[in-house]
């Protein structure tokens, strides 16, 4: 069913992300202590994770996780856990966009107000957000379409040129015989996470076909080495450490001369900006339905209109902030939110198991 | 005595309908007699073909023997009804009916009504380079003839539909049974039900008022005038609404895609085929982008360019006295005017303005400084580009988006006008034609119209 393949968008778009939600930094910071072997463990990990989670949501056709939550679990046990759910989603989205709120200023516009390049961020994001959960698979589709051919040319490039230090690379690869540690592994299992946007977009999309899954592995393993290695190629096997967006620093590295812009930096930033603000758009959209759940009664099945505006003040009110950390706060924040994710990622999993043998119980 | 009666009623119904008509001056009553029988006929001329009534109603009347004859005659003609209510009679008589009253109390009206309309004339808003030329005209019934000659199948039906408490303009809704997506069908009939208008003048408004929502910016259904793409997308599960007295038919329900579709990219080969459509894409995007771009790059991220580009522009616009969106403003309204007043002008005087305007306000405007050359070639490529767009509702639309992307750009520089084309495909990809996603990137399961979209269904 050619259906499926937004399932695998949604696994992409969160692939291709990892470079703003701090992976390749963590990743690099534990370069000597066991990354390499964290990322070999972290594979059939994430690989697992969304085999299991697909499963138990095809267990529940076209239904969200607030709705299965509301219908088999205590009310005591439903509430919290969507509230969890609904601030994990919003924090995943919050670190995006106040990290690209920091590369703007950082590589592009100096001279700006922070306050009024997150303006437009929360304005787009918040008017985009709002539409329903299938458009926003179309508005996926056409953006990574875009895009694609964007990443793609840059790769090839930076594979290519002869500045890259394949030695600097080979060296790190040598410190794969390492113990992976807790931190690695959750950070690496990041790239894995677009299966949990199924959580609501399980309404939409019927049962997920598992055949490709070997192809996720790939390209998620792939995805993991280049953001990975490919800065350690460029800024070196100790000064990379110094960089706090490497990818972002590893850009500006290149140059091409055959177009009006002359510094990739500029492709790469217009690329990611899009993507990143279309993942933004996602998670809030997950977590917009998520409180929307919370407040889902059995009389009235879906709240009022002016209940999103609501949501979108409160999201705004946290996101000016948070504004106001430090970039070093932000990275220790970001490294922090991929060890939670990879707990609450469990906890996902679990709990839309543990409904499901509650309604098997419920039948029998 | 029952005859006198009947007689007495018949004479009520009669003046009854008179006083309805009255002051009408092209009221025509007339009393003829023959063999003692009297019948009297009652029609607007205005409606009325005159040589319909007098060679088949007048003149058989005195050939013939006996008004019995003479009224078997006149029941044998098809579409001749026989009626009682004075209101229907009315409404009869203004569709241009004529009334012929017998002594024997029977009514029967006429159809008679003379149908002004000019010919088929070739299509003048879609013309293509090669294919028939044919366009629907005002009148239902040829408009409903040229689309039955390319399609015939049982299986096209054709529902008629009468809209406007005054027009009562007639409309027909055709689609193919087989293939139409019955969800999409009884909400345009739901819908149509729903309009309550005094008068309904042509297909466009037509088009406003089947509108889910009030305001919006992209075009939900297309108006067409070529009988060959109403038939195209007839044998693609489309429906078809022909609208008396226009000359245009509304398809619904569209997607975005479609708007890109000339009709000859059919006659093309293949390769070719795909090579123009990708050129309307690419007008498309350089009619939206191109100001706004000009505009984030002279005053904002003149850095992203390489630096031969940015000197060239910052020489150019060297003698400007005025901020760079103020310039691209003035320039871009200037070639609206100019589209505009060439759109009303008499043909004879069109040329005139464009030259002009276009060449010599063009010109003058830069050697005096006022406006940078690049900005010249710049308003050019967009108003051309717009051009390229096959059909104009869709062409219209995307002139008003580059001002919103101007906008952006003015405040935020190229950061705007990204985050301003990623809300377009969000607002794009939210639109639904009855209820059918109206922009994807792969419609290629478009044809299986059958089946709903992905999941739940939605309103659109």
């Amino acid at each position: 069913m050619a259906k499926d393949r937004y399932f695998y968008y949604l696994f992409l778009i969160n692939a291709l992300l990892n470079i703003v939600n701090f992976v390749p930094k963590g990743l690099i910071n534990g370069r000597f202590d066991g990354s390499m072997a964290s990322i070999m463990v972290a594979v059939p990990l994430g690989l697992l994770f969304t085999y299991l989670f697909g499963k138990v949501m095809g267990k529940f056709p076209s239904t969200g996780v607030p709705e299965i939550y509301n219908q088999y679990l205590p009310k005591p046990l439903s509430l919290p856990l969507l509230l969890m759910f609904a601030v994990l989603w919003f924090i995943a989205g919050l670190i995006t966009l106040l990290a690209f709120v920091e590369i703007t200023l950082r590589y592009i516009s100096m001279d700006v107000e922070p306050l009024t390049v997150l303006v437009l961020f929360l304005m787009v994001v918040c008017i985009s957000m709002r539409i329903n959960t299938e458009s926003i698979l179309y508005g996926l589709e056409v953006l990574l379409f875009l895009n694609f051919p964007i990443i793609g040319y840059i790769l090839f490039k930076s594979l290519l040129n002869p500045q890259f230090n394949w030695n600097a690379v080979l060296e790190i690869v040598t410190h794969s015989a390492h113990w992976p540690s807790f931190g690695g592994v959750a950070t690496a299992t990041f790239v894995f996470s677009g299966y949990a946007n199924l959580a609501i977009f399980n309404r939409v999309l019927k049962n997920v076909n598992f055949k490709l899954l070997w192809l996720l592995g790939i390209s998620g393993f792939l995805v993991l080495l280049t953001s990975f290695l490919i800065p350690i190629g460029y800024l070196g096997t100790i000064n990379v450490d110094r960089h706090v967006y490497p990818w972002f620093s590893t850009a500006d590295v290149l140059r091409t001369k055959n177009f009006v812009i002359e510094r990739v930096l500029f492709l790469f930033y217009f690329n990611y900006l899009m993507l990143s603000l279309a993942s933004t758009i996602l998670h809030w959209h997950i977590s917009l339905n998520m409180i929307k759940g919370m407040f889902a009664s059995k009389k009235r099945k879906k709240p009022k209109r002016s209940f999103d505006w609501w949501v979108i003040i409160l999201f705004s009110g946290f996101t000016f902030a948070a504004q106001t950390a430090n970039q070093f706060k932000l990275d220790q924040f970001g490294q922090l939110f991929l060890d939670v994710r990879f707990g609450g990622e469990g906890i996902l999993i679990l709990s839309v198991y543990l409904a499901y043998r509650r309604r098997k119980q419920r039948q029998a | 005595m029952a005859d006198s009666k009947q007689q007495a009623s018949k004479g009520n119904t009669i003046s009854c309908v008179k006083e309805q008509l009255a002051k009408m001056s092209d009221l025509e009553h007339q009393t003829l007699g023959f063999h003692g029988q009297k019948v009297q006929f009652i029609y607007l001329t205005s409606l009325c073909d005159s040589k319909i009534v007098n060679r088949s109603l007048i003149a058989p009347l005195y050939e013939m023997g006996d008004d019995k004859e003479y009224e078997l005659y006149i029941a044998s003609f098809p579409g001749c009804q026989q009626l009682e209510a004075p209101p229907q009679i009315v409404a009869k008589l203004l569709q241009g009916c004529a009334a012929l009253a017998f002594d024997s109390g029977n009514l029967y009206l006429f159809d008679a009504a003379r149908v002004e309309a000019s010919g088929v004339a070739p299509a003048e808003s879609e013309t293509i380079v090669q294919g028939p030329s044919d366009s629907f005209n005002e009148s239902l019934d040829v408009s409903l003839n040229l689309i039955r000659r390319r399609y015939q199948s049982a299986s096209l039906k054709s529902e008629a539909r009468t809209i406007g408490a005054q027009s009562k303009t007639k409309l027909a809704v055709i689609y193919d049974e087989d293939r139409v997506d019955h969800n999409v069908l009884k909400e345009l009939m739901a819908r149509l039900d729903n309009i309550n208008i005094d008068i309904l003048q042509g297909a466009a408004e037509l088009d406003r008022y089947l509108a889910s929502t009030k305001f919006r910016l992209f075009p939900t259904t297309i108006l067409t005038e070529r009988p060959d793409r109403a038939v195209f997308n007839l044998s693609e599960g489309k429906v078809i609404i022909l609208v008396d007295t226009t000359g245009y038919a509304v398809i619904v329900p569209v997607i975005f895609n479609d708007f890109f579709t000339a009709m000859d990219d059919k006659l093309q080969v293949t390769l070719v085929g795909w090579f123009l459509k990708g050129i309307r894409y690419l007008g498309l995007v350089l009619t939206t982008v191109l100001p706004a771009i000009y505009v984030a790059f002279s005053s904002y991220n003149s850095e992203v360019w390489k630096i031969q580009i940015a000197l060239l522009v910052a020489g150019s616009r060297a003698t400007v006295p005025y901020p760079s969106f103020v310039e691209v403003i003035l320039m871009l309204l200037m070639m609206e005017f100019l589209t505009e007043a060439s759109l009303r002008l008499p043909k004879a005087i069109g040329s005139t303005a464009t030259t002009v305007g276009g060449l010599i306000l063009g010109t003058a405007a830069t050697e005096a400084g006022l406006v940078s050359n690049i900005m010249i070639i710049l308003v050019s490529v967009v108003a051309i580009s717009n051009f390229v767009i096959p059909l104009n509702m869709m062409g219209f639309t995307v002139r008003v988006i580059k001002y919103a992307l101007i906008v952006v750009a003015t405040l935020y520089g190229l950061l705007g006008i990204i985050c301003g084309c990623l809300v377009l495909v969000m607002y794009l990809t939210s639109l639904r034609s009855f209820g059918k996603p109206y922009f994807r990137i792969f419609v290629l399961d478009r044809l299986k119209l059958g089946r709903t979209s992905m999941g739940e269904k939605n309103n659109g």
